[in-house]
């Protein structure tokens, strides 16, 4: 089923929640609303739901106009982070609540329960109610109740929030595999990218109730439209320094003071003479050599895999993923050498991409 | 700032219809209706025993209604009722009955005792202060007949009543001690019952100040007395503020542990009770409708406008959180 | 649980002073109920202490509860009491609970005033609308088969059962609106939403997932209404011709206003007998009670 947002807005008093959300969800696809608190990814979410009335705009499912229609009727599935089970209810009451309320018949009620309870590795707690769950096993369920009404649509409010780093992990995989397999249209929404990054399609960033681009991860990663999501996508996030980049010929250089780049001319072009622009470069595009920009090791963070060191460059902080064999030191001299066609250049007025539209 | 997304999207065609007013209202009561069905029952209940009720005895006070015109033959006569109040000989002993009655039952027992009793508990081991609030809280729930027949027979005359049985052998003249002294007995009975209101809320109150700001308090090496002037009653001015104005409301309008102890004798009739004597039982059977409602009316109007300033002083920050559904 | 600060903080000296002036001041009422367990066993008393016919100690006896297989009427008052408290607490629990969630979940135009009304009703000293209710229960009465032909409760106008549940229940609403709006505040918004969704409606909604979550609410209310319909006296008595024949209250009083010189022991027996229930629920659900005089007097939590 296909979901359409188009000028969707909702606003309480002079307070916007959301405003002039436009996108496509196609038929199958997984999608994650991405943004801090407060950006309005879960109003728009609770709209789709048919919670919330919008204030302007529409929501269509497939074609047909869905405003006026009541939750009960919009065959959406939902699942809460506070996972919102009926404590006084069994888990197989949980389960049939749904298909109670379709007068669903018994037989197939029992069937489809227990077929959705096994899916989701929990049979064998039908009996019990939700207090005496963990918190992984409760989003099961969760999960389960709103797959059991086999939805058109199933919808996410943030639903890995409440569990351990190491459940969320296990529990990521598991929901994206399943939506693979049933292949039901998704909203996802969280405030954590790597969620979004890793199990959605395409991401939709919001902040302060605007969506600021709607796109696949590579691209959002690769070709980030605003400083914003440059910034948010990816960890650990992007550097962003003033420059200067000047046309020397048919050389493009971006420079600061303790601070000279050579840009290709792909990337230099559309920037050169526009005065003082944002330079953007993740740590994992900075390498440590023999020659390049000096500057000198200020704080080294062990992160396992990496180090992430941050660089006092002139009088700006870079920071650096580098091999924690290299055996770095506090106050060391080192030369960074960033990869230069992987640049961003960002507008600092309008925080736009001077690269991508 | 136009988002880069607008323009992937810009083919879009129905763009929700600007809704006329009409539609909006209709929108609007549908999802009313649902509300209506919830509310209507105590809709219904609250307009047919709260505001029709104002009206009518706002109404009958402006009527000659009594037994003696009986529900046909009554007439407007505007406020005579009240101008009859005024010049009535019994009023001014009622009404300095009533502001009697009132002000010591307030501060001997619905403020007086109630904070006492609060403080002591408070300062005993706390299963004992338990044991005491629960008994002070006896008066309130036992029926109001049985209750005021124990102060009867507390008041009885020799041999049978308890009060004569220690006060004889003090050597006091034995005495039915109710028509003696009629006040005192009014007072004890109704200050019993109003203490434990104050006397719960009161505990709450010092129970939860910071604990510790009461620890500081102590280190300080305040001795009781001030700890008590100092420390604990300035901490709880506003639930003292509220039940002193909520308490001599209550104590103004009510009135049936007198009607029950001394029914109005031995100049004892408040106002509340003067009305209901009027209006709806007295020995002869004959009832002033018109005059009983004026003298309601004067209640009605004070504890309206006593129930709104109540509203807005204290229950004005109440929390009243809008909803987070708007579904039909 | 541990003692209060001000209480670890107050000397044995004190203790034991603060004990003494409580003592003091709360014997009238050790008296008073003393002498009803005292009174209800006993031929006569004088004072506290229990005599026989000719005036000596002694004269315990249990003639005094003769009335419940004596008198005819007692066992019918009872009857009318339980349906009054069983009446006005069935009535009270499902209309405000009705009435609360609407206030608490539903946003509807008027809501905001519908609050500020019940908020000041519940300030305003209904007593004071007794003459006037008079005037509205006589108008009941005079609707066909609900005014006066009810099996049981008669009806539900003027000299009925019904008429005095009626009137309870409507008095009774302002508390009863907010301490359910209140409990419904509390719970959480999303667990109505997932039902919302799940596709049932804003009734099932309430009956089936909202209900079961603020059973403390209900109990609390249930026993309060209970008590306070089988305590009253004024409203029964106001509104019910027969003294006799209407409540165990109205009962009681009509036996200690008869013309004949009162048997004190035996009016302290039936007293007594009113009284034990509402002591039984007392000390078995204190916590209910004391949560609606602390919770309903602040206009619920």
């Amino acid at each position: 089923m296909r979901l359409t947002l188009e000028n969707l807005t909702k606003k309480w008093g002079s307070v916007v929640g959301a405003e002039n959300i436009n996108l496509q969800v196609e038929d199958g696809e997984f999608v994650a609303f991405l943004g801090p608190s407060g950006c309005g990814k879960t109003t728009t979410l609770l709209m789709i739901a048919g919670i919330y009335k919008p204030t302007a705009g529409v929501i269509k499912f497939d074609d047909r106009v869905m405003n006026k229609v009541p939750p009960k009727d919009r065959n959406v599935g939902m699942v809460f982070q506070s996972y919102a089970l009926y404590p006084h209810m069994t888990v197989y009451e949980n389960l049939t609540f749904p298909m109670k309320l379709k007068k669903v018949p018994e037989k197939e009620m029992k069937e489809r329960a227990q077929h959705i309870a096994d899916l989701m590795g929990i049979g064998h707690l039908m009996e019990r109610k939700p207090g005496q769950l963990s918190g992984g096993q409760q989003q099961r369920v969760a999960l389960g109740r709103a797959l059991v009404k086999q939805p058109d649509l199933l919808l996410f409010d943030e639903p890995l929030s409440n569990l351990d780093a190491r459940l969320r992990l296990t529990m990521r995989a598991e929901i994206k595999r399943l939506q693979l397999e049933l292949g039901i249209t998704s909203v996802y929404v969280t405030h954590d990218q790597v969620e979004a990054m890793t199990m959605a399609d395409r991401i939709a960033v919001m902040k302060d109730g605007h969506l600021q681009a709607f796109s696949p991860p590579n691209v959002l990663y690769d070709q980030p439209a605003t400083l914003f999501i440059a910034g948010f996508i990816g960890n650990p996030p992007m550097n962003f320094l003033e420059v200067e980049v000047v046309q020397e010929g048919d050389r493009y250089v971006a420079r600061r003071k303790g601070f000279e780049l050579a840009i290709p001319p792909q990337r230099g072009k559309p920037v050169a003479g526009r005065g003082r622009v944002i330079l953007g470069i993740r740590p994992e595009d900075i390498a440590l050599g023999a020659e390049g920009i000096p500057g000198e090791v200020y704080v080294i963070e062990p992160l396992g895999r990496d180090d992430l060191i941050d660089v006092l460059v002139g009088d700006e902080h870079l920071r650096v993923l580098a091999d924690p064999d290299i055996g770095l030191k506090l106050g060391d001299r080192v030369h960074l050498q960033p990869n230069a066609s992987r640049v961003q250049f960002f507008d600092p007025e309008t925080e736009k991409s001077l690269l991508w539209s | 700032m136009v988002c880069p997304s607008q323009r992937v999207n810009d083919m879009s065609t129905s763009i929700a219809p600007s809704e006329s007013r009409w539609r909006q209202w209709w929108e609007n009561f549908r999802s009313s209706l649902s509300a209506l069905a919830f509310m209507s029952p105590a809709a219904v209940l609250i307009i047919l025993f709260f505001f029709i009720p104002v009206i009518i005895i706002v109404a009958i006070s402006l009527t000659n209604m009594s037994t003696s015109t009986g529900f046909q033959n009554w007439e407007w006569i505007g406020l005579q009722n009240y101008v009859k109040i005024f010049s009535h000989p019994k009023t001014g002993e009622v009404l300095k009955n009533t502001i009697f009655y009132v002000a010591a039952t307030l501060a001997l027992f619905n403020v007086g005792m109630a904070l006492v009793v609060a403080i002591i508990t408070t300062h005993i081991p706390r299963r004992a202060g338990f044991a005491y609030r629960t008994l002070w809280l006896l008066p309130r729930l036992t029926p109001s007949v049985v209750y005021v027949m124990m102060w009867k027979y507390i008041a009885a005359d020799a041999p049978y009543g308890i009060l004569n049985q220690f006060l004889v052998p003090l050597g006091v003249e034995p005495t039915n001690w109710l028509p003696a002294k009629p006040w005192l007995f009014v007072i004890l009975t109704n200050g019993f019952i109003g203490a434990s209101f104050g006397m719960i809320i009161f505990t709450s109150a010092i129970e939860s100040i910071p604990r510790d700001y009461l620890i500081a308090a102590l280190v300080d090496g305040c001795s009781n007395w001030q700890r008590i002037r100092y420390v604990i009653l300035p901490m709880i001015r506003w639930p003292l503020l509220f039940v002193t104005t909520y308490q001599t409301l209550s104590l103004l309008t009510s009135f049936e542990q007198i009607l029950l102890l001394t029914d109005g004798q031995f100049g004892t009739e408040v106002w509340s009770l003067w009305a209901y004597h009027r209006a709806l039982n007295n020995y002869w059977g004959n009832f002033q409708w018109g005059f009983g409602a004026a003298l309601a009316t004067v209640l009605v109007i004070i504890g309206i406008v006593m129930a709104i300033v109540y509203m807005r002083y204290f229950q004005f920050n109440e929390l009243v959180q809008e909803p987070k559904i708007e579904a039909l | 649980m541990d003692d209060h600060p001000l209480t670890t903080a107050t000397t044995r000296r004190n203790k034991l002073v603060f004990h003494l002036l409580l003592l003091i001041v709360t014997v009238p009422i050790l008296v008073g109920y003393l002498w009803i367990l005292i009174s209800t066993f006993s031929h006569r008393t004088y004072g506290l202490i229990p005599v026989d016919d000719y005036g000596n100690f002694g004269g315990l006896t249990l003639q005094n509860w003769s009335f419940l297989w004596k008198d005819p009427n007692i066992w019918q008052v009872t009857f009318n009491s339980l349906v009054l408290a069983v009446g006005l607490t069935i009535g009270v629990v499902s209309v405000s609970a009705l009435a609360g969630y609407a206030l608490s979940r539903i946003g509807f135009s008027g809501r905001r005033s519908f609050l500020a009304v019940t908020l000041i009703l519940h300030a305003f000293p209904s007593v004071t609308l007794l003459i006037s209710i008079y005037f509205v229960l006589r108008w009941i009465a005079r609707i066909p088969i609900i005014g006066n032909d009810l099996p049981i409760i008669g009806g539900f106008g003027y000299n009925t059962l019904g008429g005095v549940i009626l009137v309870m229940l409507a008095l009774q609403l302002p508390l009863g609106i907010w301490l359910m709006k209140g409990f419904f505040d509390h719970i959480s918004w999303d667990m109505e939403r997932a039902a919302l969704i799940d596709g049932a409606s804003r009734f099932r909604v309430w009956w089936q997932i909202l209900l079961p979550q603020i059973k403390p609410g209900i109990a609390a209310l249930s026993i309060f209404s209970f008590i306070s319909g089988w305590n009253e006296f004024l409203i029964p008595y106001t509104y019910m011709a027969q003294q006799e024949k209407s409540t165990i209250a109205t009962y009681l009083n009509s036996m200690l206003s008869d013309t004949a010189p009162v048997n004190y022991s035996q009016v302290a027996a039936v007293g007594l007998f009113q009284l034990i229930p509402v002591i039984i629920f007392f000390i078995f659900t204190q916590e209910y009670l004391l949560s609606i005089f602390a919770g309903g007097s602040k206009g619920g939590t």
